[in-house]
Order: structure tokens, then sequence, then C-alpha cells
């Protein structure tokens, strides 16, 4: 059963532009997507930064208005039944910010529990279960002013799930911590999936995605470009090779002539500590090399790898015949 | 829900939302320097000016301070309420939950007026210091019921203000401006027949002028009928604003949903 609905949702944002002469522009931020979530699914929305995720995890919040389509959470309306709906969702936004800092993370919680109508007695009981839940137990009387970021983040857990909702949203809940906390909270998401409840993730790490999530619809400009399971989403790719090829200094001027390769289907840069690497997804696999060398006459290559498409390769794929 | 458990529920709430706020304020310098510092200067240099005018002037200045400090507290801590929340990114999360915002803003402005009380409790040891003997609040009956609906009427202010202040930026800049001229036309310090005929009328729009001339008239003994009337003209503001107050904090959360300023980036 489909507990959440989304058809042909729309968001524009109303902007004004200069300084001395205003004039008036229109964003889209989220350009008529359609998805549904199963209950008990955990449901990836995957793309780049400004490609319209947080707008969309706003609109099924409650928190925006949608400029056109619908939105339904079990069976309720997100506008017309936006008040019913509040108490049976829970939502985190990336960031440290939406807690209390001058108060202990037991009185954030606390309040939260009077704030949702929960029973004191029970908000009680239920608060230190919570904390034990996301790890926070020996510092929940501290300020939260003194948490680091992912305890921060870990509080907010603890916060959305205080009323014990059906449906979860997390807006990149992983945004910003350090390899160990983003580990703790991927332990902690995948707990509260086993739980049954239903959730949404945001993201852009792609490793998150593909150990998370059943399904994950990739979306780019405000349009979803791709949706299935990671292993369908792998399967865009399956005649493909990946060619990683570390660069020293810059290859900026060559990535043109790249592009218009026919073996290049297409290409991207990771900076990592002094070097670059081009990833190089091509259907002529290892034959490729050679070639493509050929083309970098002149730059210091390093390290050259040929190696099986990852999710991330579909995701830059994607993105990249997007643009 | 029932309406029952929903009223206790919201009470809770308000509870809840003023000890948030009192624990808050508690760190706060601008509110220390609010509801102490300033009234206290205020009131030594009433009490130079005033020292031979005998009880009446005294407990006037007593009453005059402590409603600068509820005026400040209305006026700054209360009129911020919404927007503090926005700065913080808190606002989603109260707008998220099930409870009414305008009953978070209730129980933070209840802390912020009750707080504000502590000036004229202040103002009042001060006056036994300098003069070496309490002064005396002549109707204590009338005296307290007046407090009770000056409170009220100033929470219904600070209702008012805080929406106010997150629709229309141009109203918040304002604010500096209307501190002083409040505590004049609000009669805080001396009678408003002291100003000029034409300021009379925009006295009389002023709930602090009405929670003044209720607190000066009960504490100096004055006529039962005039400090009722002025109680009554309390309850009729706090009615009028009551219901301004529904539609703005409809209209603000609306707005705030279609336009995406629930949260300052």
């Amino acid at each position: 059963m489909n507990v959440i609905e989304v058809s042909n949702l729309r968001r524009v944002y109303n902007a004004n532009v200069g300084a001395i002469r205003r004039s008036h522009k229109e964003i889209v931020a989220v350009d008529g997507i359609s998805f549904h979530i199963e209950g008990g699914e955990l449901f990836g929305l995957l793309g780049p930064n400004g490609a319209g995720k947080t707008t969309t995890v706003k609109m099924l919040t409650t928190m925006l208005i949608p400029t056109d389509g619908s939105i339904r959470i079990l069976g309720l309306d997100v506008v017309r039944d936006a008040k019913k709906l509040r108490s049976r969702i829970g939502f985190i936004y990336g960031g440290e910010r939406g807690l209390y800092w001058r108060l202990s993370g037991i009185d954030n919680l606390r309040y939260f529990g009077s704030l949702y109508h929960l029973d004191p007695q029970a908000t009680r009981k239920r608060i230190p279960e919570l904390l034990e839940m996301v790890g926070l137990s020996e510092r929940g009387e501290e300020k939260v002013e003194g948490y680091s970021r992912g305890m921060k983040q870990r509080l907010h857990v603890a916060r959305a799930l205080l009323h014990d909702p059906e449906v979860l949203f997390l807006d990149e809940p992983t945004l910003g911590l350090d390899p160990v906390g983003a580990r703790d909270l991927r332990t902690i998401i995948r707990n509260l999936q086993a739980e049954n409840k239903t959730i949404l993730l945001t993201t852009h790490y792609m490793l998150e995605a593909d150990a998370l999530c059943q399904r994950i619809a990739v979306i780019n400009k405000g349009k979803i470009v791709a949706e299935g399971s990671p292993a369908e989403l792998k399967s865009i790719v399956s005649d493909l090779s990946v060619i990683e090829v570390e660069v020293f200094g810059s290859v900026d001027d060559f990535l043109p002539t790249l592009r218009a390769q026919s073996f290049v289907d297409a290409l991207s840069i990771e900076n990592r500590e002094q070097k670059q690497v081009l990833l190089i997804q091509s259907p002529a696999g290892a034959e490729a090399v050679s070639p493509l060398l050929g083309l970098l006459a002149g730059v210091r290559v390093g390290k050259v790898i040929v190696r099986e498409p990852t999710l991330e390769d579909a995701y830059i794929r994607l993105v990249e015949e997007d643009v | 829900m029932s309406d029952l458990s929903n009223l206790r529920a919201n009470l809770r709430v308000i509870f809840s939302a003023a000890e948030m706020a009192l624990r808050s304020n508690l760190t706060d310098g601008f509110v220390f320097f609010g509801i102490v510092i300033q009234p206290t200067i205020i009131a030594l240099l009433a009490f130079w000016m005033l020292r031979d005018q005998g009880n009446d002037a005294i407990i006037y200045v007593v009453i005059g301070s402590g409603m600068t400090g509820l005026w400040t507290m209305a006026l700054f801590i209360s009129g911020q309420a919404i927007s503090g929340e926005r700065w913080t990114g808190t606002l989603e999360m109260l707008v998220a939950t099930p409870t009414p915002l305008y009953i978070v803003v209730i129980g933070k402005t209840l802390a912020n007026v009750l707080q504000s009380l502590v000036a004229m409790v202040a103002t009042y040891a001060l006056a036994g210091l300098v003069f070496g003997v309490l002064p005396r609040i002549l109707r204590p009956g009338m005296f307290t019921l007046s407090l009770f609906f000056a409170v009220i009427s100033y929470i219904s202010f600070g209702l008012i203000i805080s929406p106010l202040f997150v629709l229309n930026p141009q109203v918040r800049r304002l604010q500096n401006g209307l501190e002083f001229p409040v505590y004049i036309l609000g009669g805080f310090f001396f009678p408003i027949a002291l100003l000029p005929g034409w300021t009379t009328p925009l006295s009389y729009i002023l709930p602090p002028y009405w929670a003044a001339r209720a607190l000066h008239g009960a504490s100096s003994g004055g006529a039962v009928s005039d400090i009722l009337f002025a109680i009554g003209m309390m309850i009729l503001f706090i009615l009028i604003y009551g219901m301004i107050t529904a539609r703005l904090f409809q209209r603000i959360l609306y707005k705030a949903r279609v336009e995406a300023t629930l949260v300052r980036q």
C-alpha cells in the first residue's frame, strides 16, 4: 500500500534581483515530479546540490505549500490536512539548527514532548530510551551548545521520533558528519527501517543510498531523471567500464576534447588531496586507455585503473546526460 | 483528542514555553538591563526629583518604573517571540507540531511579563531604601485586580506585535522609536493631563495607558469607578487584540509557507 503519493509536484520561488533596478524572477525548484513510497519502504531521493531535494521534503513535511500538483501521505492531503498529518510524521533537516542551544538535550526533548501533546509521564519514560538509542545517554543533561555536530544531529533524530511517527523524512542527515558519526547514524536509520517505519531519505552520498535504500529516485534540476532499485540504476551503466586516471595540475583545457570522443560516455573530475582523478565512463573499457593517454599528452599522469561501474557512476551519467 | 484534554495539553505547552523562556532569559544580559538596571536608573532619577512630594509621588514612581520594565519586555522580547525562533531555525520545528503557534507565544510572553514585574518589586524595595519607609498601596484589592489585567493586556500586546514584526519589517524598524514615547503617552511617571491636548487620543488607544491608570489609581486610593473603567478598557483591548491576533497568526503561517520564510537561511 502506498503511504506517500506525489503527483505532478511543482514549486516555484519568487525572487527579486538587482539592487537598484529590481526585477522579479521566478525560480523553478521542483518541476512536475511524481513518485510513490510504499509502507515500510526506505526510499532515497538522490541529487546534486540545488536539485530540489530539500524543497520536495519541505513540501512533504507541510512546511511549504506546493505551487502545483498534490501530495498525499497516509491518505491525508499535505495542504488541506496539514494539522492532522503533523502528529503522524517526523522529520530531520540536515544541519545544527532547530534546537534550543541554551537548554540541555533532555530539556529540548521534554519541551517538544509537550508541543506534541504527549503525556508527561510517557515522555519521561521515552526520553531515556531515545537517548540510549541515539547514543546520547551520557550527555543528555548537558547544554546543546556544547554538543558536536554529530551529537546535535542525533538529538534531532530523537526529537523526530519522540511522538513515534509512522513516516520519517530525513533530509541529508549525515551532511557534515565525520565518518564515524555518519556510520552511527546509518545504523540508526537501518534500525528504524527494521521497525517498519516508512522513510524518505535525501542524500548526495551514493554509498549511503546504495547501502540503505530499497528504491531510489534521481532528481536533477527539479525533475526526476531515473527511478528504481540501486541494482536497476546500476544496470544503466552495466555496458560501460569506468577508467580512473590520476592527473596532477589543471586539465580543464583538455575536457572539451575528451568529452567529444566517441569512446567517452560521461566524464567527471574528483579532487583527491593534491591530485585530480578523471572518471571516464566508456563502452570501450581497457581499449580506451591508450587513446585517452594520447589525448592527455603533456599532462603528468599517475595511476590508471579500469573498473566495474558503481551506483555513483550511474548517478554521474544520469546527471551528466541531463546537462 | 477531546476539547478538555486538548485544553490541558495546551496549558502544559504554555507552562513549558514560559519555563523555556525564563531559563533562556536568565542568561540574556539585555533582559537583565530591561527589567532591573533601566527601571532602577529611571526610578532613582524620579525619586530624586520628587523627593519632597510624599507617598503618592513615590508609589507613582514605583509603578511607573515597573511599567517601563513591562513595556520594554513586551516591545523587545515578546515582539521577537516568533522572529527569534525563525533565526534559530526552531520555528519550523514548532510549526510541525500539533500545538498552535500562538499557544507557544502566549507561554513565552507570559514569562516575559511576569519576569518584568521584578522591576516593580525592585523599585518598591529601592524606594524603601532611599526613603527609609516602604510606600503604601491604598487599595490593595483593586491593585491586585488591575495588575492581573495589566499582565493579560501586555500578553495580548505581545501576541499582536510578534506576528506583525514578522509580517512587516517596517513595523520592526519602529521598535526603538516606540519605547520612550509610550513611557510618556502611557502616563507612567506623570498624568497625561500635563501633556498637550492633541496627544490624549493617542494615550487612549494604548493599553499601557489604561494599565498605568488603573494601577496608579489603585495605589493612590483613586475612585473605584475610575479604576474599574480603566480595567474595562483593558478588557476591551484584550478582546480586540485577541480577535486580530487569531487572524494574524493564520495569515503569517500561510504566508510563510507560500513564501518559504519559516526559516532564515
